[in-house]
């Protein structure tokens, strides 16, 4: 093992009844690094964050975390460990006020079962601020905030509770440009401040310039992984389209 | 001028907040339910006439309140009606074989938390909708209940204490149903807004899967808070079982739509995650109010549930707008 990552996963197989959805997918991320994760429909991008956040486990393979084997039941085990998911839509309660939502599941409290309302109040409003996002007021109910501004909740949260890698899934689908640009922005302050992200995207030009190296998935498996000199958009795309990254070497 | 225009503005954002409280569609229900029915009969306005409503209010309202906790987290309990009934049969039959005060006690808690065990595993494990789950319970519990009475009128056959404690009269029109009811109400009430429980619930009914992801155990909190609605729907059939002196076999029925419209007149979201428990309280309080009133002016009984069906569409639409309309509106400005 050359240097410590902070994650690694290894050998990765996970099938759901006929479809092998992963298929010994290796999958690292370094220190203070963002990773671009891309493929088709079907890929299995997602499996392989729904196992690295906990949501169920692999039926083969490893987990390093900060170089100690991991195994998780449940998300909570992957949060209490610092990996933070960021899912579209699936990890806010629409109905709920935002300091509510920003300290769901790990409110502070006092007498161990009081919620401590004002410390959630002016937290949350700090630790937003803290990274840039302007909110008027914590009272409001989060299905009256913009996409972004629910992504950036969620990129707020992960910094107070100090995660170590983010896992943001589609974080730019269904965004205005504006807004897209803004959640970028977000997740650059994320690796400022020295936290790892994953990004699952179709959108190849949005990660682009966020990532540090790509790796790309098709039908299970891991068809390439590069850094951004080696390769431009435009092969990322052809090797997605292909589904080998052959494609890139006969070009050569 | 600038001056007035800050005014203006301090003035609209506290007109905001009292328009976003869930409370507020059944507090305009009520109060068109007195003036409709104060007009109509001079009776109503009256101290005996509300102590008449408490008396219906605090056993729908112990319901309701179970019911609210419940559908906030995001479930349904058609069976509490057969509950309120069957606990207090299964203690009049061993009141009839001697069994002491806090024997039946046990073995009534003890059955609902049964009950909502069975009806909140079956809905989580299996996944069905909880609405057809509690139908079974409602439907399976009545015919037990009309099996073990055999269809007959039991009476209260136990302690006189026990009975005065549960539903007696305390001065002229309170009773002692009446400051359980607001205790019990008070007590939810501040678990769900206080509590760190209570912010699980609302994530609970709001987004399961949020939740989840979250680290919330959301299954956990659904078979509490069914649990919970069992024992509080148990614990009113008992107050009303005490204060009539007997129960009969059909105690309860159709209670379990009075409480779930009870629940959506206070501002419950059918679909779980928004919801007010004292909105729940006052949403009975509206149902007993109109049952009175329409007593008082001699109006034939069948139109209770005419007016009642009508006020829980009346009060939804308006709770929409509190929650929809006037918050998007005036956040605008």
């Amino acid at each position: 093992m050359s240097g410590m990552k902070l994650l690694r996963m290894v050998n990765i197989s996970k099938r759901f009844g006929r479809v092998q959805a992963l298929n010994g997918v290796d999958f690292d991320v370094d220190y203070n690094e963002i990773v671009g994760l891309l493929g088709d429909n079907g890929a299995g991008k997602s499996t392989l964050i729904k196992i690295l956040t906990g949501v169920f486990p692999p039926d083969t393979g490893e987990i390093y975390f900060e170089g100690k084997k991991v195994s998780f039941k449940s998300p909570r085990d992957a949060q209490r460990l610092g990996i933070e998911a960021v899912y579209q839509e699936a990890t806010l309660v629409n109905v709920m006020n935002i300091a509510r939502n920003f300290f769901l599941g790990r409110e502070p409290t006092k007498w161990g079962f009081l919620l401590d309302k004002r410390r959630m109040n002016r937290e949350c409003i700090e630790k937003l601020s803290q990274i840039g996002v302007k909110i008027t007021s914590p009272r409001r109910e989060v299905s009256l905030l913009s996409g972004g501004e629910r992504q950036s909740i969620c990129l707020g949260r992960a910094v107070y509770f100090q995660a170590k890698l983010v896992v943001l899934d589609e974080p730019t689908t269904g965004l205005a440009v504006k807004e897209t640009e803004y959640v970028l922005n977000l997740i650059r302050s994320l690796k400022a401040k020295g936290i790892s992200v994953v990004v699952i995207t179709h959108n190849i030009y949005h990660v682009y310039d966020l990532a540090d190296r790509f790796v790309i998935l098709d039908r299970g498996n891991k068809i390439g992984e590069f850094a951004k000199a080696e390769v431009t958009p435009q092969d990322i795309i052809d090797v997605i389209r292909a589904g080998t990254a052959m494609v890139l070497r006969r070009e050569r | 001028m600038k001056h007035s225009r800050l005014l203006i503005r301090k003035y609209l954002r506290s007109l905001q907040t009292f328009l976003t409280v869930p409370e507020l569609g059944v507090l305009i229900a009520i109060a068109a339910v007195i003036i409709i029915f104060s007009n109509l009969s001079d009776k109503f306005l009256q101290v005996q006439s509300f102590a008449a409503i408490w008396v219906r209010a605090a056993e729908l309202g112990i319901v309701a309140c179970g019911i609210a906790f419940l559908m906030i987290a995001g479930e349904f309990d058609l069976s509490v009606s057969s509950i309120f009934g069957f606990v207090p049969v299964v203690s009049a039959l061993l009141m009839r074989n001697g069994a002491p005060f806090w024997v039946i006690l046990l073995i009534g808690v003890g059955i609902a938390i049964g009950v909502g065990l069975v009806n909140s595993q079956i809905t989580i494990r299996v996944g069905l909708p909880s609405f057809i789950t509690t139908l079974g319970m409602m439907l399976f519990l009545r015919g037990i209940v009309l099996a073990l009475s055999k269809g007959f009128l039991l009476p209260f056959a136990g302690d006189k204490m026990a009975a005065h404690i549960l539903a007696g009269t305390i001065t002229g029109f309170l009773r002692f149903s009446a400051i359980w009811s607001l205790i019990i109400c008070g007590i939810f009430a501040f678990v769900l807004t206080q509590t760190r429980y209570g912010n699980w619930v609302f994530a609970t009914g709001g987004n399961r899967n949020a939740a989840y992801m979250v680290g919330i155990p959301v299954n956990r909190v659904k078979t509490m808070n069914f649990v919970l609605c069992s024992v509080m729907a148990a614990l009113a059939g008992m107050i009303a079982f005490a204060r009539l002196g007997m129960v009969a076999p059909q105690q309860g029925e159709g209670m379990e739509l009075e409480a779930i419209a009870s629940a959506v007149i206070g501002g419950c979201l059918l679909s779980g995650g928004y919801g007010s428990i004292p909105g729940a309280y006052l949403g009975a309080f509206m149902v007993a109010m109109i049952q009175q009133g329409l007593v008082l002016i001699g109006a034939p009984p069948y139109w209770y549930r005419a007016f009642v069906g009508f006020l829980v569409v009346a009060a939804s639409v308006l709770n929409y707008f509190v929650r929809r309309g006037f918050k998007t509106r005036l956040e605008e400005r």
